[in-house]
């Protein structure tokens, strides 16, 4: 009660003491329920193998960290860590850098095809990257980028584009365009006023766009698996699956190997939530 | 906070484009390797190296210690044949299907591939006569019941890299305290089965996989038990025999009576093994590779030796009078018809008999807990590790899958699916004469 | 489906008016222009997407071995081989209840937490953070650690409630194919939730507060607010994402594949992870080309009646 509540501005009384209470009780499941498998997970990830088969304990009787050592020598976790961040990262760029023009291009401009390249964009996320193993592994070797990290930046980086446009077009559609006019009358090219005017007010909507992409390009697995035959060059989401073999499933390096692998993505997310609402907190308009 | 987000982005792009071209440099030998297929053995683009033959070889990964073995192998291997370049890339039984098949229907195909299935290779003519790309020592080592195995058409087309056979584990305390005796017969199976749930119902008395995964054994345990088979004695199939009817509805009958684990269509053997491991489960059909198995587990987890389980193995039990058949299963190495140069061929047999060189071969072998297919193997392996010896003696005899046949696949699934249609309520009886229509009609 | 506020083309044409440099190519430019900004990003997915569709289709209607060799055309031998097949109406009925069920109620349950989310409290920061973290799992180990939660023999989630005393003997979660099935249900919800929020929560924050204020100054509730403020701002965000998002979950393999591999008999199979099966288990690759086509053009009528629909109304309210 001590911080503004909402946007609307009424003194303070029983009913909205209630309702806070009941904003905390639902936030309260929310985050329990959601950590609830992670809770699980970290435990799971203490114990050794007998004990998680024996069953009956939640918490590990003895804490085994030294699985979260284990890990890292059983497989080239830094090395895995490290791939994902530059196939996530990489991803993110291109698919940034090819996206923004396009939804700038669609929110801005007019032309013939502008429907149907929007369709375009939606059925070409159609086929799930599953169905298309096959040709997609075609492409990659004509292009030599087969067992490459390149070759997974680019997947990944044009089976986001629909996203990226679709939320990019909204966001600048929703942005007037008299800043951008004014910045033309004071000589600024198309791609000047973009770049200064247009991009800094839509920074949250890019923000957001960008989490999407990286977490998705983060968690993609089936491509990688077929693409990356050299252990070095595997992203997590496959080099963990180390611990996943035919022959036993060894939860407890699994979970923390898991662990490990989320980190980065909500340490990214927590960096970047402030940006994501203090830009759109001030009613859009932001230097 | 967004110049953070600036700078961070340009690191990051920084270190993809330097990774990326950091790539492009290290990929240098692979190209030749792939356009291996137009033309005939391109010159290496490496010029720094000198002429090296490249092998590529896609192994399955059989275990924990499957990947390092092979490291070790390959860092050996490229260690004392200078003329020589071989990766071997190890990958899990779940993806080896997918990665296997889209590289082949790329006409990226791996030069030596170890896998279980070959009939379809064949099939396409997309392999090599083995006994064209390994030395005379070398295949003279192996079992020739062992080569028969990968006739098709009088051509033996995949040696065999290692092999395992089945057994009946069971807890000896769990039984001694229900009370009953290592069962011999189905009868006595079932029996057991009561006696043990009666003695405590929170322990699964027998364990059944009737999984994606490996379905097809449950199946030939049974009917082969059962004095049946898949084919008849000229090869034509009979999945609808009486008998094979009756093993089925009997093991199905298992499960419906709650005598096993709660859900055999998706609880795989290594959780059967698991559960068995931690004394919940009295008995179950497994490999040889469980002792092995469990002991890892144990002292891993430094399992005081009073909570350890105390079992041991029989023979399958079998109904009406028939001797206990044990299910063999067989691994392979081919070879693919990359348009090789001698060389390479060479090469290819210089790879063999390195790994087929006895020491290393039963090392091999004894990694995972498996049986060798080689006969000095057998004997280093047996000579070695005393429990291992009885299971030379068994592997030698025990019936395997057809799978030289070209329908193996799909009656693979098809048993599968049968054993999975049958427990959700179907009639075992009319699901199987189904399968044989469809199979050989 | 061009949702152009009227403000836009008179900005742009205002923009091109302005642009410098009046040559005789000027005209010629400007017609181009546009094109040239999307060129990146089609030729990144003319690449890399339309390709491998291109192959899909070809597949479709290939003979292809089982080592997945292409062996001529066989017009549509694999279709039919699809359609006759007794399992194909079970896995499309499960695709179509795992499509709904997923969709429809992680869109709701989304949709109220980032009403929720979009307050300001104390610790939203850290709650933010924690809804993320389901979307930031792979869905592999997401779909892992549900399986293991469930397990009857030694899921984390018996031996909770046993250790509350809320039951005596560990429960069979996955008694039948239905109940693993509402489990896999559960679960795709429960990862995509935090996708659905926060594509709302960013459509939410640019409302602007004025909005509320009028409105409450008018003695609106918070209920009207929702219906004639909240909601009609945020659909266009919430249409583009739910349309993503039955592309996603219908698309969606690791979760299913995981926890059930579709056992048992096709009973807890989609479309994705029948046509899996049948391409890398059974090596028949054309007829999985066949499914994932037919998959293909069930999804392009279900999302294209949907976005004209909806569309169509936003074009009205605009």
């Amino acid at each position: 009660m001590s911080q503004p509540a909402n946007a609307v501005k009424k003194p303070a009384s029983v009913k909205k003491t209630i309702l806070r209470v009941l904003l905390y009780f639902v936030v309260l499941d929310v985050c329990v329920i959601t950590l609830y498998p992670y809770f699980a997970m970290l435990c799971t990830a203490l114990k050794n193998r007998v004990e998680i088969f024996s069953g009956g304990t939640i918490l590990p009787v003895v804490p085994l960290w030294s699985n979260f050592i284990d890990i890292w020598s059983r497989a080239p976790m830094a090395k895995y860590m490290l791939n994902s961040v530059l196939i996530a990262g990489g991803s993110t760029i291109i698919a940034m850098l090819c996206g923004i023009p396009a939804a700038y291009a669609l929110a801005r401009m007019k032309f013939k095809g502008q429907t149907a390249f929007l369709g375009f964009v939606i059925v070409s996320q159609m086929f799930a990257p599953v169905v298309l193993l096959i040709g997609i592994y075609q492409v990659m070797q004509r292009l030599g980028l087969t067992d490459n990290i390149l070759g997974l930046v680019f997947i990944n980086a044009a089976f986001n584009q629909a996203f990226t446009i679709w939320l990019l077009r909204g966001t600048f559609m929703g942005i007037s365009a008299e800043m951008e006019q004014a910045a033309t009358i004071d000589g600024c090219t198309r791609v000047q006023s973009m770049m200064k005017v247009l991009l800094p007010v839509a920074a949250p909507g890019i923000v957001t766009t960008l989490i999407f992409i990286f977490i998705n390009a983060w968690n993609e697995y089936t491509v990688a698996l077929c693409l990356i035959s050299t252990d070095t060059y595997k992203p997590l989401t496959v080099g963990i699956n180390t611990f996943n073999g035919y022959n036993m499933i060894e939860w407890q390096y699994l979970f923390a190997a898991s662990i490990f692998a989320i980190i980065p993505v909500v340490i990214l997310f927590m960096c970047i939530e402030k940006n994501l609402v203090s830009g759109l907190a001030s009613g859009g308009v932001k230097g | 906070m967004k110049k953070f987000l600036a700078t961070l982005l340009a690191l990051v792009m920084v270190l993809s484009l330097a990774a990326c071209g950091g790539d492009k440099g290290g990929d240098t030998t692979p190209p030749p390797a792939d356009s291996g297929n137009t033309e005939t053995e391109a010159p290496p683009a490496d010029a720094g190296s000198g002429e090296k033959t490249a092998i590529k070889v896609i192994a399955a990964e059989y275990g924990q210690n499957t990947k390092q073995w092979w490291a070790d192998f390959v860092t050996e291997f490229n260690g004392s044949h200078d003329d020589i370049e071989l990766t071997v890339e190890a990958v899990s039984w779940n993806d080896i299907y997918t990665v296997v098949n889209t590289r082949v229907a790329n006409n990226d195909a791996p030069d030596i591939l170890n896998i279980d299935v070959f009939a379809d290779y064949v099939a396409d003519d997309l392999l090599l006569p083995i006994q064209d790309c390994v030395s005379d020592e070398t295949y003279a080592k192996f079992y020739d019941a062992f080569l028969e195995q990968s006739n098709i058409d009088g051509t033996i087309w995949a040696i065999p890299d290692l092999a395992s056979a089945r057994a009946m584990y069971y807890n000896k305390d769990i039984l001694e305290a229900a009370g009953v005796e290592v069962p011999t017969t189905w009868d006595e199976l079932k029996a057991a089965c009561e006696a043990i749930k009666a003695y405590d119902s929170s322990i699964y008395p027998w364990g059944i996989d009737m999984t994606t995964d490996e379905g097809q054994a449950a199946f030939a345990y049974y009917i082969w038990n059962n004095g049946s088979d898949f084919t008849d004695a000229s090869g034509n199939w009979t999945l609808n025999a009486d008998a094979n009817v009756e093993a089925i509805e009997y093991a199905i009958g298992l499960v419906k009576d709650g005598l096993t684990n709660t859900d055999p269509a998706n609880e795989t053997r290594y959780a059967l093994q698991d559960l068995f491991g931690a004394g919940k489960l009295a008995m179950m059909i497994g490999p040889n590779s469980i002792p092995t198995y469990i002991a890892d587990n144990y002292a891993k987890a430094n399992t005081p030796a009073e909570e350890q389980i105390n079992y041991a193995f029989a023979a399958i039990p079998t109904n009406g009078g028939n001797a206990s058949v044990s299910a063999g299963v067989m691994d392979r190495f081919m070879v693919f018809d990359n348009d090789d140069s001698d060389e390479k061929i060479e090469a290819i047999k210089e790879f063999f008999d390195f790994f087929y060189e006895d020491t290393r071969y039963s090392d091999w072998v004894l990694m995972e807990g498996f049986l060798p297919a080689t006969s000095a193997g057998g004997e280093i392996v047996a000579a070695s590790d005393e429990s291992m010896a009885p299971w030379v003696e068994i592997v030698g005899s025990c019936k395997f899958y057809p799978t030289a046949k070209a329908e193996w696949a799909d009656v693979k699934q098809g048993v599968i699916d049968v054993e999975q249609q049958a427990l959700l309520g179907g009639s075992v009886k009319e699901l199987l004469d189904n399968l044989q229509a469809t199979i050989a009609g | 489906m061009s949702t152009k506020t009227p403000a836009a083309p008179a900005a742009a044409q205002e923009l091109a008016k302005k642009t410098p440099r009046p040559s005789g190519n000027k005209k010629f430019f400007r017609t181009i222009e546009p094109y040239i900004w999307i060129a990146p990003s089609i030729i990144l997915m003319a690449i890399f997407i339309v390709t491998p569709i291109v192959k899909v289709f070809q597949l479709s209607m290939s003979k292809v071995t089982r080592a997945g060799l292409v062996k001529g055309y066989n017009n549509f031998e694999n279709f039919s081989k699809v359609l006759k097949s007794p399992a194909f109406a079970l896995v499309l009925k499960n695709t179509i209840v795992w499509t709904i069920a997923v969709v429809v109620i992680s869109t709701v349950l989304g949709f109220m937490l980032a009403l929720v989310l979009n307050n300001k409290f104390r610790g939203r920061k850290v709650a933010r953070a924690i809804v993320v973290f389901p979307w930031a799992t792979t869905l592999v180990i997401q779909a892992s650690a549900w399986n293991f939660i469930i397990n009857k023999d030694y899921g984390t989630l018996n031996t909770l409630l046993m250790k509350i005393g809320l039951i005596s003997s560990p429960v069979n979660w996955t008694p039948t194919p239905g109940a693993y099935f509402a489990w896999e249900i559960a679960c795709g919800i429960f990862v995509t939730i935090p996708f659905v929020t926060f594509c709302v929560l960013s459509g939410l924050q640019s409302i602007d507060a004025s909005y509320y204020e009028a409105a409450t100054v008018d003695g609106a509730g918070y209920f009207q607010k929702l219906f004639s403020i909240t909601l009609p701002l945020v659909k266009s965000s919430l249409t583009v994402a739910t349309v993503l998002n039955i592309i996603y979950v219908f698309n969606s393999f690791p979760i299913i594949w995981t926890m059930t591999k579709g056992d048992p008999a096709n009973h807890t199979d989609t479309l994705v992870t029948y046509l899996y099966k049948l391409a890398f288990y059974n090596g028949k690759q054309g007829e999985a080309s066949a499914v994932s086509v037919i998959g293909f053009v069930i999804l392009l009528v279900c999302a294209s009646v949907y976005m004209i629909y909806t569309l169509r109304k936003g074009d009205d309210d605009l």
